[in-house]
């Protein structure tokens, strides 16, 4: 079985609010996962870098962690 | 098609181009210093400045102190302040194209913003209905944490003849 969230749990848009959500597409150090990792299809990867992206710049996420 | 109907035909689109409404979603971060009682007044000049601009109100979300993942420095006339905490909240809307710039030249000026972000979004809900799978986890792990909890046992008070009596047939075996 994949481990797509997004499929997993019918998300269809992706939110640059919800934070745990995201949270979950970044690794310890505060970066974006890759595909193969994160189980997405292109489109949905697409989609949640965006949102991060989004998230970073309004203080959410940060862009680096220790 | 003459040369003057392709000039007109193409300032028509332009003009409907212009008049054509879109779905946007800003975000903001107002300055932490703002009080409470205040918060309501700055918001409603955002809700009149897009009202002005022609928009209509789909959704949400009232200022509430968020920490920040890294403070965010602002300049605030002479002085460069930073900030780790702020307002954030957000507001949907529907509007005309020329109204998005509008809207994001009023929050880039009015100084009680520190950080603010406008966008092209769908008019349906995008929040994620589900809850992270790892705080789910969490929680289950809570209930098995709870579940080994025993009630203790409430005994009463015992007598010095019971206790006596009890050492005696302990020490008879």
């Amino acid at each position: 079985m994949s481990n797509n969230i997004l499929t997993q749990n019918d998300i269809q848009h992706v939110d640059y609010k919800d934070i745990d959500l995201l949270k979950q597409f970044i690794n310890p150090h505060g970066r974006i996962m890759a595909r193969g990792k994160s189980g997405l299809t292109a489109k949905q990867q697409r989609a949640v870098e965006a949102a991060i992206k989004r998230a970073r710049f309004m203080g959410l996420l940060p862009f680096i962690q220790k | 098609m003459t040369a003057d109907e392709m000039v007109m035909d193409t300032n028509e689109t332009e003009v409907a181009d212009a008049v054509a409404l879109r779905i946007y979603e800003i975000g903001y971060h107002i300055v932490p210093d703002t009080k409470e009682e205040e918060l309501e007044k700055v918001v409603g000049s955002i809700r009149s400045e897009i009202e002005k601009a022609g928009g209509s109100f789909i959704a949400e979300g009232a200022p509430s102190l968020t920490k920040l993942a890294y403070p965010i420095s602002f300049r605030e006339g002479e002085k460069t302040v930073e900030y780790d905490r702020g307002f954030f909240g957000w507001i949907k809307f529907e509007a005309p194209i020329m109204a998005a710039q509008i809207i994001e030249a009023f929050l880039k000026q009015n100084k009680s913003f520190f950080r603010h972000i406008v966008f092209q979004t769908v008019r349906e809900d995008t929040r994620a209905k589900m809850k992270a799978p790892q705080l789910r986890e969490v929680k289950r792990t809570d209930v098995i944490k709870q579940a080994p909890r025993r009630v203790e046992e409430v005994s009463a008070p015992v007598s010095e003849e019971e206790l006596e009596k009890a050492l005696q047939d302990i020490t008879t075996e």
